[in-house]
């Protein structure tokens, strides 16, 4: 499917859009001026061949007592074979040609002209001609081979270079600028990239940066991963411009226009394949990014998993299995009648039972923790009743709020909520605990559960030490505790992070509010309620 | 009860928590067998004929689900599932597959003792017995569909009684939300849990003292129901 535009066809088209100033700034190299550049490549060696024949020339003419006649001929070849190696096959045939009439004119009678008398001096001198040219080939040719060699070795150069650089590159921005600046370097020409956007259209970086053309061209691209190649010629700065998709196995992560300034077919063909080599080079290194990338992740995901499950495991078996052999054995020695009629001893044994569950607790708050921050939190959501969630928590706390008078308080109507309760009850009663840990005992919690314009709330009061503006604003934070209290209240610092995560899962938010240092704190839990339910009384009948 | 001593087994790798199930279950009269791995359990199971199990899930030989699921291919002796892992999902699963009901690590042997004597008594039910369920104040006599709280009848619509016959058949155990829909709706309706919520809010209205804090029906969150046998004091 990939077509390639040809460039020649784009000669005839092109000469109506406007130039834009800033294309010829990047062209500015090669611009220098078509007239100057032909003679550099073509003029100057053929100016100095000849040059090459004249010191020759005015050699032998001093010379012309000591060096027998017949060497002249072979003295010129060294002109011709310079000129060979130094500077291609026009040169040394030039030199080859005046040499041959440098001979004729100044050596051989009649001298100062360009005729031979003696036919045998026209033989030698054709000769002559005849070997001059083929030396001067197969030493051009020599040179020619030199050089492409020499070409050859600094491309690999580069290219190896390039790789060495892709390797280092770890993510694809890193790689894109490798690209851009790898290209500019090389060719000495603008490298511009699009990147491809999600919805497969490709971002063009900053207007002017590429023709008009090249732009107009991207923006009617699809990313996708057979994407055609194309080459555009841009007339306003004779160069041509080469259209890639840079794409990895699945993925195309953009389209990268590189000017390849102007030149024979020939030359423009052998930048394409350079620029092809280097995307090609490329290509594959992005594939390794995105091998990586998804190993890096899996990595991660695994590690985290095995965290997890290692954790929980311990958690709740090394930790649980003990502590259960304490509470049942205490539980046992607390039904025998010898220590259930002593009081002490009763008490005793509640002591333990209390402790136990204040480690439970514990526990269950580490595995919770575990939890929260290996995976995100996936509710189990069932309609359940505002109620026996706020009786299940107070229930579960009974021990922990005994010393505070608890008052419960339900609206009259409340509306089911579609929630996974485990994980409110756990928030709620964390929020109870809070409550008891701040405030003296003695005093009045009041939980209550209400209603409020398709919200059902469920708020814990405490007549505590109140929450100071600052502190509510660190609330948030994993392990925040207030400094206040660090030295009076135990804990962890886990409780509230934990709660506000269990109700942000559940599509709820926790609301704290105070008066005021020393004035008790509000913190309520707010659940999305659903009030279909009251259609559903009636077709319970 | 129907046997003078009965007999229960305790399958538990952890020595610690076989040596107070012993000393609890002894204190109260009953006979106790132990096993420490699954092999062994399934082998004492079936020979000899206990009245009660209590089943740990993590034995070092068998995961203790399938423990359940090959006692019960045979069997309906009642068991008790004890477990670290209280997920309500894994609750729901056990009790699926023919648990009677569990209890989550730690625990108090007092639980334990309720539970297991809730078990052996619905186990042992016989027709001769009393048809009258007895649940603290309350009374339902499954017989005459008669319901009635500190001596006084009261009335409940079809549905009410239906739901309380069934906790009351189970009384002391906890039953499902799916069993519970499946025996009370038909159609579609048996799939909305928001139907039982209603009706279990309607029911306490009238069997609880207080139905904001119920003592009699109470939730097992995520799990079920479960109508108890007695008053905490």
């Amino acid at each position: 499917m990939n077509f390639h535009q040809s460039m020649f066809g784009r000669f005839a088209n092109t000469g109506t859009a406007p130039a834009g100033n800033k294309r010829e700034v990047g062209s500015q190299l090669d611009a220098e001026s078509p007239a100057r550049r032909f003679f550099r490549a073509r003029v100057f060696p053929l100016l100095k061949s000849l040059t090459c024949v004249c010191v020759a020339t005015v050699a032998l003419l001093g010379l012309d007592r000591i060096v027998p006649t017949n060497l002249f001929t072979i003295v010129y070849l060294i002109p011709v074979v310079i000129a060979a190696t130094r500077w291609g096959t026009w040169p040394a045939i030039a030199a080859a040609v005046a040499g041959t009439a440098a001979v004729d004119f100044f050596f051989l009678p009649p001298i100062y002209t360009l005729s031979i008398d003696d036919p045998q001096d026209a033989i030698h001198l054709l000769l002559f001609l005849f070997v001059a040219v083929v030396s001067s080939n197969l030493a051009s040719r020599l040179r020619n081979e030199k050089e492409a060699l020499r070409q050859r070795e600094t491309e690999l150069q580069y290219l190896y270079e390039f790789s060495r650089r892709l390797a280092a590159c770890f993510t694809i921005p890193d790689l894109i600028s490798a690209i851009q600046n790898y290209l500019a370097q090389t060719l000495g020409q603008q490298a511009v990239f699009f990147v491809a956007k999600a919805d497969g259209q490709f971002e063009t970086p900053n207007i002017g940066a590429a023709p008009r053309e090249v732009e107009e061209r991207v923006a009617s691209m699809i990313a996708n991963i057979e994407l055609p190649a194309f080459t555009i010629f841009d007339e306003p700065s004779q160069s041509v411009w080469l259209l890639r998709a840079v794409h990895a196995e699945t993925a195309v992560h953009g389209v990268i226009a590189v000017n390849i300034g102007s030149g024979s077919p020939a030359s423009i063909q052998t930048k394409t394949r350079r620029v092809e080599a280097i995307l090609e080079e490329a290509s594959l290194t992005l594939q390794r990014l995105d091998i990586g990338k998804a190993m890096d992740e899996a990595k991660l995901q695994l590690q985290a998993q095995l965290l997890k499950d290692a954790l929980h495991g311990m958690l709740s078996h090394e930790l649980r299995s003990p502590l259960a052999a304490i509470q049942g054995s205490a539980s046992v020695l607390g039904s025998a009648p010898a220590i259930r009629q002593d009081d002490r001893l009763r008490s005793l044994i509640e002591a333990i039972t209390d402790e136990v569950q204040k480690l439970d607790g514990f526990i269950q708050n580490l595995v919770n923790a575990a939890r929260v921050t290996t995976s995100s939190v996936e509710p189990r959501r069932e309609w359940a009743d505002p109620k026996d969630i706020v009786n299940a928590a107070v229930k579960l706390r009974s021990r922990r709020v005994a010393e505070h008078r608890v008052r419960i308080s339900f609206d009259h109507d409340l509306p089911l909520i579609n929630v996974d309760s485990a994980l409110i009850e756990e928030s709620l009663g964390q929020l109870l605990e809070n409550a008891a840990k701040y405030s003296p005992s003695g005093s009045v919690i009041s939980v209550v559960a209400r209603a409020e314009s398709g919200r059902v709330v469920l708020s814990v009061s405490d007549q505590g030490v109140g929450i100071t503006r600052d502190e509510q604003y660190q609330l948030g934070r994993r392990t925040f505790r207030s400094q206040r209290h660090l030295a009076t209240v135990p804990g962890s610092g886990l409780g509230f992070w934990i709660a506000s995560t269990f109700i942000r899962a559940n599509g709820g938010t926790i609301e704290i509010s105070s008066r005021g240092e020393g004035f008790g704190t509000t913190a309520s839990i707010v659940l999305p309620a659903s009030r279909e339910i009251s259609s559903l009384t009636l077709a319970n009948e | 009860m129907s046997k003078s001593v009965n007999v229960v087994l305790v399958i538990d790798d952890e020595p610690k928590i076989r040596r107070f199930l012993r000393a609890g279950f002894e204190l109260h009269g009953f006979e106790v067998h132990e096993a420490e791995n699954a092999a062994e359990g399934l082998k004492l199971a079936t020979f000899n004929a206990p009245d009660l199990i209590v089943l740990d899930l993590d034995l070092p030989d068998m995961h203790g689900g399938e423990v359940l699921e090959r006692i019960r291919s045979w069997s309906n002796v009642p068991i008790i599932i004890l477990s670290v892992e209280s997920s309500e999902e894994q609750k729901v699963r056990l009790l699926k597959l023919g648990a009677d009901d569990y209890v989550v690590k730690p625990f108090g042997m007092a639980e334990l003792l309720a539970r297991a004597e809730a078990a052996l008594r619905r186990y042992f039910k016989s027709s001769t017995e009393s048809s009258v369920v007895v649940a603290g104040p309350l009374s339902v006599d499954l017989v005459t569909r008669s319901v009635s709280l500190d001596n006084q009848q009261i009335r409940l619509t079809r549905k009410e009684y239906r739901l309380m016959h069934i906790l009351a058949t189970h009384v002391g155990l906890v039953v499902t939300h799916d069993q519970l829909l499946k025996e009370i709706w038909t159609g579609n309706q048996r799939d909305n849990i928001q139907y039982l919520r209603i009706l279990v809010r309607k029911l306490r209205q009238k069997i609880e003292h207080d139905p904001n804090d119920p003592r009699l029906l109470i939730t097992e969150s995520g799990v079920g129901y479960r109508l108890q046998s007695r008053l905490e004091s």
